[in-house]
């Protein structure tokens, strides 16, 4: 076989898997794409136009109008971001620790940080609950915040950690030098390299935050505190079977910020997600 | 990502194998001397508080409760092995474990395979500069950000049954009668296990990719010259080169599969009956439907074991690879 018709298969097998991707992974998002601007009349006729006879963005006003998603949205938005940076203020020194500095039980502290991350937040809720209760800390922003940083801080740590090693030692060695002292030579020198190394991290961890569902859903109990990724959950409940426009609609909006965001950064996030396994 | 899991969460590995490279480097100690443990406290502490107050301290009390029969409806509880003795011999619990193994193999499978499937083309498209691989792959990654409540409401649309349903509106132009995808027992399973592919092939098309990234290309030389066909180097050097990262994968998509019940929630609830009860979701179930804080609070305890041992093993590859 010539090596020419051998990158002819080659290639058309790889379009094989792209037209395989194309539907499996495609055609479920256009569709609720679709379903998202139609009338309700030409929900409920069968029919496999993905591009409606009439479009229309009403859906959409009225999601965004009925206030409550506005509200959603608006949660989620403050949860994910505080939650995304209580983690990476509690990750970043502890990351510059397991990276640069030889204590006792490091290794147990990385093993522990490890197993926390593969730990279900279903297993924690009950008790949570139940404290949360007690101590008068139910339907508070600030408490659950607090959940949502212990359970982003694992995956931050690890990866931050990766970064860090990936950084020079000299680097901090000539920080000393120079008469820093650690704090120092980590805020002002090892910080400022890592920054997309850090940012890539805060990315990822705020897009698991924006998904996060059991931890609002058992600790914020009033509709209006809850995110979207809760609320949607009650929308699905009131419009699933009425207004399967409306409730696409709802679901474009609550997925569109993490999808959006995770586009623009894939590049990066991906390189930072893969420079562990690649260069060691 | 997908990262959303609880399965919202995504857990990524920041490290996963393939790093014989590090071996030549020493330990990393402080360069100007060790470090002593004091030293270090400081900066373990936010990490250290935090985790401690909201992750490990609950997780503790859940080992509590699963030895008390205590509900979330009365205050008074006693100690004592009931909770156990009542869930882990009933039916109930074996046809959990029983679904829960059948969506975690298949899920285990079609996601390493599909991964790599995706990975290879992608590889292939952006050697070769064909257009459309950015795309493919952004499809692709697309599904794993999303949130699981999310993934869960796209396939319930999709698989539904009423006018809008697509899969039964596209059996239909061909004639065939409506299946009931998400309404009769053995197909909600399916359609659980393909709405779990679908979110989670992303994250095995990433760490495959970067496993095939890293495979030496004088390897496939050497099987070329030794007059390998495509198909005999994939079998000889790709995949004994991806051994490592495929295992690690696998253990990953383990625990995540295991943990998901948001997106279980949204698609079928866990019906129809209880057929696709998975353990998260028979977990959230006997706490937050049947207020059984106790047996909840076991089933709870037999995830944090599976979750635990995941770990460990996990670790253990890590370290063969001389990660940790």
């Amino acid at each position: 076989m010539t090596v020419k018709r051998r990158r002819w298969r080659g290639h058309a097998a790889t379009y094989a898997v792209f037209a395989f991707v194309a539907v499996f992974f495609g055609v479920p998002l256009l569709w609720l794409l679709s379903l998202s601007i139609r009338t309700p009349a030409e929900v409920f006729t069968a029919s496999l136009n993905f591009l409606p006879r009439e479009p229309t963005l009403h859906n959409y006003s009225a999601v965004l109008g009925s206030g409550r998603f506005q509200g959603y949205l608006f949660n989620s938005l403050r949860l994910t971001l505080i939650g995304a940076t209580g983690a990476m203020l509690a990750a970043a020194p502890a990351a510059f620790a397991a990276s640069r500095l030889d204590f006792r039980g490091r290794r147990f502290f990385l093993i522990g940080v490890l197993s926390l991350q593969m730990i279900s937040p279903l297993v924690i809720m009950i008790p949570l609950y139940r404290y949360f209760v007690t101590v008068g800390l139910l339907d508070s922003y600030i408490s659950t915040s607090f959940v949502y940083i212990a359970i982003l801080v694992p995956l931050a740590t690890w990866m931050l950690k990766g970064f860090f090693d990936g950084i020079p030692k000299e680097l901090d060695e000539a920080a000393l030098v120079d008469g820093c002292n650690r704090f120092q030579a980590f805020y002002r020198v090892i910080l400022p390299v890592s920054v997309p190394g850090v940012a890539a991290a805060f990315v990822l961890v705020a897009i698991l935050a924006w998904g996060e569902f059991i931890v609002p859903f058992i600790l914020l109990s009033r509709p209006a505190m809850q995110p979207v990724s809760v609320g949607i959950l009650s929308f699905q409940g009131t419009f699933a079977q009425t207004a399967t426009q409306i409730l696409a609609a709802g679901a474009v909006l609550a997925m569109i910020p993490a999808v959006a965001v995770f586009i623009a950064l894939q590049r990066f996030i991906i390189a930072a997600l893969t420079s562990g396994a690649v260069k060691g | 990502m997908a990262a959303p899991d609880t399965r919202g969460r995504v857990r990524v590995p920041s490290a996963p194998g393939l790093a014989s490279r590090r071996r030549e480097q020493p330990a990393p100690s402080a360069a100007s001397g060790r470090v002593s443990y004091q030293g270090a406290t400081p900066w373990l502490i936010p990490l250290l508080v935090v985790v401690t107050l909201f992750y490990l301290w609950p997780a503790i009390q859940a080992l509590r409760f699963s030895f008390t029969d205590a509900s979330l409806l009365r205050d008074q509880f006693d100690y004592g092995l009931t909770s156990y003795q009542r869930v882990l011999p009933s039916p109930s619990f074996l046809f959990v474990v029983r679904i829960t193994l059948v969506f975690v193999l298949a899920s285990i499978f079609f996601q390493l395979s599909l991964g790599l499937g995706v990975a290879l083309a992608v590889q292939h498209g952006v050697r070769n500069r064909l257009p459309g691989t950015a795309i493919a792959r952004t499809l692709v990654l697309s599904s794993w950000v999303m949130p699981g409540v999310i993934i869960g409401i796209i396939w319930q649309i999709v698989l539904s049954g009423a006018s809008y349903g697509l899969a039964n509106s596209m059996l239909a132009t061909i004639g065939i009668s409506p299946v009931g995808f998400l309404s009769t027992t053995n197909m909600a399973l399916g359609s659980v296990i393909v709405a779990n592919i679908w979110r989670g092939t992303a994250f095995s098309m990433i760490l495959q990719y970067a496993g095939l990234q890293s495979i030496d290309p004088v390897l496939y030389e050497a099987a070329a010259v030794d007059g390998a066909s495509k198909w005999q180097s994939f079998w000889r050097v790709t995949l004994p080169s991806l051994r490592p990262i495929l295992m690690v994968n696998l253990v990953l998509i383990s625990i995540q599969t295991f943990n998901t019940f948001d997106m279980v929630l949204a698609l079928t609830g866990g019906g129809p009956g209880r057929a696709t009860e998975v353990l998260a979701l028979r977990t959230f179930n006997m706490i937050f439907r049947n207020f059984s804080l106790g047996q909840g609070s076991v089933l709870a305890v037999v995830m944090l074991a599976l979750s635990l041992s995941f770990a460990l093993l996990y670790v253990r590859l890590l370290r063969t690879e001389e990660r940790l």
